[in-house]
């Protein structure tokens, strides 16, 4: 090694401390950028005789990157200087980490494990904006444009449905693992297939993972067994799901399964795959009634909740219901049954598939009709797995700002913000591909192992979603009316997604990529967006912005929902969200926030009927509110500050952030200022109550 | 005296029929509006209307309370004028 006469010492990122030696700067110049050796040398020269002037006499690689990049940048060479950037954070940063909670996902608990993720997340989201994405998307998502979910696992697809079939079939047969399992032969063997298998799942992808029909999926393992062995099943899969906690930074596995009373049509003569991977020789239609008892046992469970009495967080239960739930023996004591838990833990998710079309949960928060080669894919359900790969929302109130009530400039906006997303997607896509292609001895080895003639990821069905945040707020600034303050506001807030389902057509003829709208949790992209928007937007956003300015505590509504804060019969609420789910192919829902109330099971069953029949509304879920104490353990209704059963303030605050049930203590400011304003729809329900006792 | 709304799309077989229909409502001086699906504008009506079928007639009164309606057909003039003549 050259030394020169600086006599110096340079801390390097691999934990040594070396002589100084100029010659490392230009080899790292020529080897990550694109500028010749010439200019490399000179740059060198002049980073050396800089520091030589300041006295220095140990310096950092860092710093020393950051001086050549001073140096880039004074040269004009700025696209160099990019490729020349070092990822990180100021100590500062990882101080404020690693003492305190994240905020930004309320599923994350604060820990070491969770400092891990987040420190991860953070450069590979760097990463995400440099390297991965062009200049113009990564801008657009810093200013706030646009919103571009999940950075931090920028190589890992987004979300996925999954098959029980699958493992049923193939066993537990993963690339690289040390064991192998051959097709369960026991429920018990099943269950614990199933939880490695989504813990593996859940290292391979950002989101949720959900499973398809698992009650169906199980029956053939069920036969012969009692209803005490069955709500032991039921159990534990319940707590295994929610006690995956040590999987990903104390992350718990983000699961969803979906459960059906009726067997859907689309099953009815699929052939049933039993223990050891084989044929029964039945079809599930035939399972009806193992299917069900397993349906009935787990929701057991969701009643009775966890130690404490509070609700289980996750795996969340998404019943569909068809035509043929209502032509089913047994549907009005099962539906009262799931109302029961609705209004007493809030768990249950009601999704409606309406009309004859089939329709299958394809992903966490997908649903879509089956065309014909779904229903081929339905008799071999093994093959039914989906994903989607990326998840990008438009910031709907600033396009309705720059567009000063201008109709055509505000659908011309759209059009340009949509474009950027589909940019975003593709680029995204490109990257993922190039990851995939390394194949099993990729990093994505997992989501390519192929035992049925395909990859396990199936890349060309993959979807790309679009969301929207704050239509509400959009409609308010273009308009001076909110969605709920007339019919000509609706209908105008429906011209806005109407146009935005056409562009996906648009863009489906046009690039043959399966790009979808999808109601975004938005958890807190909404914060984001707000608080953006109040700092270039003033004033114009002051009277719009959602919440509490002073403390910081602003929103805007989510997706196409209405005002949270605005007092309206729920059913008009579920009725009227409901009318833009028909345009939204992914994740719609409306929420009926509770509260302290506690509506019978009659009343909540009486709901989801009218809702089914005379609405288009895809999916409702009920949120109870709870108060547990950390002192006593014991669980109560409402939010409260102290406990009800020992006084004790050491309490927290349960209830639904956006798509699950969290501690309200690890949320955000802008879901908080929601919270608060939250109409818990307590006069209807209520008053349902004493009309029911007065009969 | 009823509005009528009517909802097509290029291409749906029976649409034509439609496209008559309105042509002859508005010789008979009827307050006609005509919906492409493949619009925003007509889309965003036929999904407030749950419009599922091609062509959906719709009559409604000034307080746009529903008069009559043919989802997936197209019904006569006369049948029309009866509905929105209120007789
Ligand atoms: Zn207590």
């Amino acid at each position: 090694m050259e030394t020169t006469d600086l006599n110096l010492f340079v801390r390097t990122s691999e934990e040594t401390i070396l002589d100084w030696d100029r010659s490392k700067i230009s080899d790292a110049l020529v080897r990550e950028t694109l500028i010749d050796s010439d200019t490399a040398n000179e740059v060198s020269r002049e980073v050396e005789k800089m520091i030589r002037k300041s006295g220095i006499k140990v310096v950092t690689a860092p710093l020393i990157r950051e001086l050549v990049n001073a140096k880039l940048i004074e040269k004009g060479l700025e696209s160099s200087r990019r490729m020349h950037t070092r990822l990180g954070m100021p100590i500062y940063d990882v101080d404020n980490l690693i003492l305190h909670p994240n905020k930004e996902n309320a599923n994350v608990p604060h820990g070491p494990e969770a400092t891990n993720l987040t420190l991860a997340e953070r450069i590979k989201k760097e990463y995400a904006l440099l390297s991965v994405f062009s200049q113009d998307v990564s801008d657009a998502h810093m200013n706030g444009d646009i919103h571009l979910h999940d950075l931090g696992f920028i190589d890992r697809p987004y979300c996925s449905g999954q098959s029980l079939e699958y493992i049923k079939k193939f066993g537990l047969n993963l690339p690289h693992s040390l064991s192998m399992a051959n097709p369960a032969k026991h429920p018990e063997v099943l269950l614990a297939h199933l939880i490695k298998f989504s813990a593996a799942l859940q290292s391979n992808f950002a989101g949720a993972i959900g499973w398809d029909a698992i009650n169906i999926f199980f029956a053939p393992y069920l036969e012969g067994m009692s209803d005490d062995e069955v709500k032991q099943l039921a159990q534990m899969l319940i707590f295994e799901f929610s006690q995956q906690a040590v999987a990903r930074g104390g992350q718990a596995i983000f699961s969803d399964i979906n459960i059906y009373w009726e067997i859907p049509k689309h099953f009815v003569d699929t052939p049933a795959i039993g223990p050891g991977g084989k044929f029964t020789g039945k079809t599930y239609g035939e399972y009806e009634k193992e299917a069900q008892r397993f349906a009935w046992k787990l929701f057991e469970i969701y009643k009775e909740g966890d130690g404490s009495g509070r609700p289980f967080f996750f795996p969340k239960p998404i019943v569909h219901i068809t035509e043929k739930f209502f032509h089913t023996p047994g549907h009005m004591d099962f539906l009262y049954h799931i109302s029961d838990v609705a209004s007493d833990k809030g768990n249950t998710y009601f999704v409606f598939d309406r009309g004859e079309t089939a329709k299958i949960s394809e992903c966490c928060r997908l649903s879509f009709k089956l065309e014909e080669s779904d229903l081929l894919d339905a008799k071999e359900p093994w093959r039914m797995r989906y994903c989607a790969l990326q998840n990008v929302s438009l910031n709907l109130p600033r396009i309705a700002y720059l567009a000063h009530g201008d109709d055509a400039k505000l659908f011309n906006l759209i059009s340009e913000r949509f474009e950027l997303a589909v940019k975003a997607h593709k680029e995204k896509r490109s990257f993922l591909e190039k990851l995939l292609s390394l194949g099993e001895d990729g990093p994505l080895s997992l989501l390519t192992m192929n035992r049925d003639g395909m990859p396990y990821l199936r890349f060309n069905l993959a979807s790309h979603l679009i969301g929207m945040v704050g239509l509400n707020e959009m409609v308010q600034i273009h308009t001076g009316e909110e969605l709920h303050d007339s019919r000509k506001a609706l209908k105008f807030g429906l011209r806005i997604i109407a146009h935005m389902n056409l562009l996906t057509d648009k863009i489906k003829r046009k690039e043959g990529i399966k790009v979808v709208l999808e109601q975004t949790p938005a958890e807190s992209t909404s914060y984001r967006f707000a608080r953006l928007d109040l700092r270039y937007f003033s004033p114009a956003s002051g009277s719009v912005v959602k919440g509490d300015i002073a403390s910081g505590e602003v929103y805007y509504t989510n997706s196409t929902h209405l005002n949270v804060k605005n007092h309206i019969n729920p059913i008009e609420r579920v009725t009227n969200e409901g009318i833009f789910h028909p345009l939204i192919e992914a994740g719609s829902i409306s929420h009926v926030w509770l509260g302290e109330a506690q509506p019978s099971k009659e009343a909540i069953a009486d709901f989801v009927i009218k809702t089914f029949k005379h609405t288009t509304n895809d999916q409702i879920a009920f949120s109870p509110e709870f108060t547990t104490c950390n002192k006593c353990n014991r669980t109560s209704r409402g939010l409260s500050d102290t406990c009800t059963y020992c006084g004790s303030g050491d309490v927290d605050g349960i209830t639904r952030i956006t798509g699950y049930f969290t501690k309200v203590s690890s949320w955000n400011k802008g879901k908080l200022g929601e919270l608060k304003d939250r109409y818990r729809n307590n006069e209807f329900f209520f008053e349902k109550q004493e009309k029911a006792v007065n009969e | 005296m009823g509005t009528v709304k009517i909802f097509y799309k290029d291409g749906c077989p029976m649409c034509p029929m439609a496209k008559r229909l309105k042509d002859n409502l508005q010789e008979n001086n009827v307050d006609v509006h005509y919906y492409n699906v493949e619009t925003a504008d007509g889309l965003a009506e036929a999904t407030f209307y749950r419009v599922l079928a091609l062509p959906t007639i719709l009559v409604e009164d000034e307080m746009e309370n529903g008069l009559g309606e043919w989802r997936g057909t197209v019904p006569k003039v006369e049948e029309v004028l009866h509905v929105v003549q209120g007789l």
